[in-house]
C-alpha cells in the first residue's frame, strides 16, 4: 500500500470516528492529531508516490504537503478556537464540523494524487458537499444564503466538469481505446499528440468553467465571498483555499494536453487565450471589489480570486517559466493566506468572539491595542498579501510579470494594472486595521496560534527568496513537463 | 446495430422531450411527474446500452436509476410538495413562452456545438452526446429561470440526468462516472433535504426571493 493511498484514506477513517464520538475540545485535539499524523503522511508521499489510481507525482506530492502542512497548522489553531467558542454550537455540530474538517482535507489530497481524471472529479464533487455542509453550520440567515449559493454554483460547476471529462475520455479514444488508460493523466499526457483535438477543445471549456467555479474564476465566482464569511473560520476560510489548488492543479493538467495535441500538429487550439480573458477579469473583479467591503473575511475572499486570477493568467500566458510562477504563486499564497485568515482568527478572539460575524473592519480597529504580537502578525500578513518586495508573493510575481513581457507584451499592461489597483486596495486597509484609535481596553494574551502565523510567514520569506535546491528542481521539472 | 441505434435514440428523444416539457409546467407535481418518466426512461436506456454494449455495469446504473431516481426521489419530492403546502403553488418568475424560446435555443446550440466537433466518432455516440448537451443544458436553464428552491432542484436533477445519458453512451467508460454520478444525486438531496428544512424552519416559506440578506446588509 503506497503512502499516497493511506494519506487518502486516514482523514476519511477519522472523519467517521469524530463524526460520531466525544466532546467537542476532545474532538478538537483528536482532529489536530489525525492532522498531524497525515501532515506526516504527505511528507513521506514524496518517497512513494504509488502507482495504478492513486498515483502521485512530485507536483501532486508537493501540493500535498502544503495541504497537510496547512491543515496541521489550522488545526492546531482550531483547538483555542473551539475551546473558545465551545458553547455556541451543540455537541452533534462540532462533531459534525471536525468530521467536515477531515472530509475537506481527505477530497484535497485525492484530487491532487489522483491519476484518474474521474477520481479527480469524485474528490472535487466530495470537498463540494463537504464544504456545502460546513458553511451552513452556524445555522443564520445569511449563512444558509451563503451555502444555497455555494450548492447551486458549485453543482453547476460540478456537473459542467463531468460533462467536460467525459468529453476528454471520449477525444481519447482514437489514441487509447476504452478502458482506464483513457482516464489516466499520465498516458492522457503522452498520446496527447493522438487525441481528439476539436472534441479536446470543447472538453476544455466545460472544465474550464466547471473546475474554474471551484477555482473561484470569474463569471463563477459569486459563491466564494459569502463562504468564507458566513462558515465557521477555520474549515471554510482558513481550509477552503486548498480545494481552490485542487481545482487550479486540475486546470493546469488539462490546459497541457489542450496545448500538447495543438503544439504536435492536432486540431486543438491554443488554450492560452481562455485562461488569459479569465484569469484578467477575475484580477479586475477583484481589484474592483475591495471597496466598500466591510467584513474583513469576505475581503480577503475577493482576495483569493485574484490570486487564482493571478496563476489562471501564469498558466495562459504558457511555457515553463510562466508555469514556473504560477505554480510558485500557488504555493506561496496558500501559506500566506491560511496564515493571513489564522491571524484574523485570532484577532477577532481578542474582540470577544471568532464566530461569524465579528470580522468587521469596524470591529476590529485598532488590533494593536488589543495586543502587539497578534497585530503586528496581522499586519505583516496584510501587507505580504499585496506583493510588494520583502513579501514573499513578490519573487512570484515578478516571475509572471517578466514572462508576460517576454512572450505576450500587450498583456502586461493590463497585469500590472490589475495587479497595482488591487495591492492600493489591500494596503489602504493596513492603518485603521493596526493603529486606529480604539477604546480603551487592556492588552491581552496572543494565544499559541500566534506562533503559528508567525511559522506561516517565516515559510513564505524563505521559500521565496533562499528557496531550497530540491524545491527549484521539483517545481522546474514539473514545469517543463506541463508547459 | 439498426435495432440499437434507433431504440437508443428514441429513447434519448423522449428524455429530451421530457427535460424540455418541465420548462413548460407552472406547477410542481407536473415538473415533478415529468422528472419520473424522464428518470424512468433513462433507465430503460442504461438497461438498453448495457445489453447493446454487453456490459454488466451499465444493468446495475439503470437498476440504480429506478430505484433512486425514478421511485425515491419524486417520492421525497412530492412528501416535500405535501408537507410545505405547495400543491397550489404557481411559478410567476418567468413567462413560460420566453424560457421555452430560450430553451429551444440552448438545444440548438447543443446540436450545432456537438456535431461538427465529433466527425470522427460513432454516429450513435455523436447523436447521443448532443441529445444529453442539450438536457444539461435545459436543466441548467431550469435552474436560471425559476425562483422556488424546489424547482430549482428539479432543474438539477434534470441536468444530472443528462449527464447520465451521456455517460451510459460512452463506449466502455470505466465504472467511476456512472457511480460517482449515482452518488451525486443521493448526497446532493441529502444535502438539499436538510436545506429544505433548515430555509422552511428560518423563512417559513420555500420562494428564494426573500432570501436576500446579505444583498440588503451591504454586505
Amino acid at each position: 500500500m503506497s503512502f499516497a493511498l493511506l494519506a487518502i484514506a486516514l482523514p476519511f477513517l477519522a472523519a467517521v470516528c469524530l463524526g460520531f464520538a466525544g466532546a467537542p475540545r476532545q474532538g478538537a485535539i483528536a482532529n489536530a492529531a489525525v492532522s498531524g499524523a497525515l501532515f506526516v503522511l504527505t511528507l513521506a508521499v514524496f518517497w512513494h508516490g504509488g502507482s495504478g489510481l492513486v498515483a502521485a507525482d512530485p507536483l501532486a506530492a508537493l501540493f500535498g504537503a502544503v495541504s497537510g502542512f496547512v491543515g496541521f497548522t489550522t488545526s492546531l489553531a482550531n483547538i483555542g478556537y473551539v475551546s473558545a467558542d465551545e458553547a455556541r454550537m451543540p455537541v452533534h455540530r462540532w462533531r459534525l464540523y471536525h468530521a467536515l474538517f477531515q472530509v475537506v482535507l481527505g477530497a484535497s489530497l485525492l484530487g491532487l494524487y489522483a491519476d484518474n481524471i474521474g477520481l479527480l472529479w469524485t474528490a472535487m464533487e466530495g470537498g463540494t458537499i463537504a464544504m456545502t455542509l460546513g458553511v451552513s453550520l452556524s445555522r443564520t440567515p445569511t449563512a444558509l444564503e451563503a451555502a444555497w449559493k455555494y450548492f447551486i454554483l458549485g453543482g453547476v460547476g460540478i456537473g459542467l466538469a463531468l460533462f467536460g471529462t467525459m468529453l476528454v475520455y471520449l477525444a481519447a479514444q482514437p489514441a487509447l481505446g476504452p478502458g482506464f488508460a483513457a482516464m489516466s493523466f499520465a498516458a492522457l499526457s503522452t498520446h496527447a499528440a493522438h487525441m481528439d483535438g476539436a472534441l479536446l477543445t470543447l472538453a476544455f471549456l466545460f472544465i474550464l468553467f466547471g473546475y474554474g467555479t471551484k477555482a473561484a474564476l470569474v463569471p463563477l465566482h459569486g459563491w466564494l465571498p459569502d463562504a468564507y464569511a458566513e462558515g465557521p473560520a477555520p474549515l471554510t476560510t482558513a481550509l477552503s483555499g486548498l480545494l481552490i489548488n485542487v481545482a487550479l492543479l486540475a486546470i493546469l493538467r488539462f490546459r497541457h494536453l489542450m496545448q500538447a495535441n495543438a503544439a504536435s500538429g492536432g486540431t486543438a487550439t491554443s488554450p492560452g487565450p481562455f485562461l488569459l480573458t479569465l484569469g484578467l477579469a477575475s484580477l479586475f473583479l477583484a481589484a474592483f471589489s475591495f471597496s466598500r467591503r466591510r467584513d474583513a473575511r469576505r475581503f480577503f475572499g475577493f482576495s483569493s480570486i485574484e490570486q487564482s486570477g493571478i496563476s489562471a493568467f501564469a498558466f495562459g500566458i504558457g511555457g515553463p517559466a510562466a508555469i514556473f510562477g504560477g505554480l510558485l504563486h500557488m504555493v506561496l499564497h496558500t501559506l500566506l493566506k491560511s496564515g493571513l485568515f489564522l491571524a484574523l482568527i485570532r484577532a477577532a478572539g481578542l474582540r470577544g468572539s471568532a464566530a461569524p460575524g465579528n470580522y468587521g473592519f469596524s470591529h476590529l480597529r485598532g488590533i494593536l491595542a488589543a495586543n502587539k504580537y497578534v497585530g503586528w502578525l496581522l499586519g505583516a500578513c496584510v501587507f505580504a498579501l499585496t506583493g510588494l518586495p520583502p513579501s514573499g508573493l513578490f519573487a512570484s510575481e515578478f516571475i509572471i510579470i517578466s514572462q508576460t513581457i517576454q512572450k505576450n507584451p500587450y498583456m502586461s499592461l493590463p497585469l500590472g494594472l490589475g495587479l497595482l489597483l488591487c495591492a492600493v486596495a489591500v494596503l489602504r486597509n493596513i492603518g485603521p486595521l493596526l493603529f486606529a484609535k480604539a477604546p480603551h481596553e487592556k492588552p491581552k494574551k496572543p494565544g499559541g496560534s500566534a506562533n503559528l502565523v508567525a511559522l506561516h510567514l517565516a515559510l513564505l520569506f524563505l521559500l521565496a527568496f533562499a528557496m531550497p535546491g530540491p524545491l527549484v528542481h521539483l517545481l522546474s521539472g514539473a514545469a517543463e513537463a506541463l508547459q | 446495430m439498426s435495432l440499437t441505434f434507433s431504440l437508443a435514440h428514441l429513447m434519448g428523444g423522449i428524455i429530451l422531450l421530457c427535460a424540455f416539457l418541465q420548462l413548460s409546467q407552472r406547477r410542481l407535481s407536473a415538473m415533478i411527474t415529468l422528472y419520473q418518466a424522464e428518470a424512468l426512461v433513462l433507465s430503460a436506456a442504461a438497461f438498453w446500452q448495457g445489453y447493446a454494449q454487453n456490459e454488466v455495469n451499465l444493468y446495475f446504473t439503470g437498476l440504480l436509476t429506478l430505484v433512486i431516481k425514478a421511485v425515491g426521489l419524486p417520492m421525497g419530492l412530492r412528501e416535500i410538495v405535501l408537507r410545505f403546502n405547495m400543491v397550489r403553488a404557481v411559478e410567476t418568475a418567468m413567462p413560460m413562452a420566453i424560457s421555452m424560446i430560450l430553451g429551444l435555443g440552448l438545444i440548438g446550440v447543443a446540436v450545432l456545438v456537438v456535431l461538427p466537433t465529433t466527425m470522427s466518432s460513432l454516429s450513435l455516440t455523436r447523436e447521443d452526446l448532443a441529445i444529453a448537451l442539450s438536457v444539461v443544458l435545459l436543466g441548467l436553464l431550469l435552474m436560471i429561470v425559476r425562483r422556488n428552491a424546489l424547482a430549482q432542484i428539479i432543474g438539477f436533477l434534470s441536468m444530472e440526468n443528462g449527464l447520465v445519458l451521456a455517460a451510459i453512451g460512452m463506449p466502455g467508460m470505466p465504472f467511476v462516472a456512472e457511480f460517482s454520478v449515482a452518488l451525486l444525486v443521493l448526497l446532493a438531496f441529502l444535502v438539499v433535504g436538510v436545506f429544505l428544512l433548515r430555509i422552511r424552519e428560518h423563512f417559513d416559506t420555500l420562494d428564494l426571493s426573500g432570501l436576500e440578506e446579505i444583498e440588503r446588509r451591504g454586505r
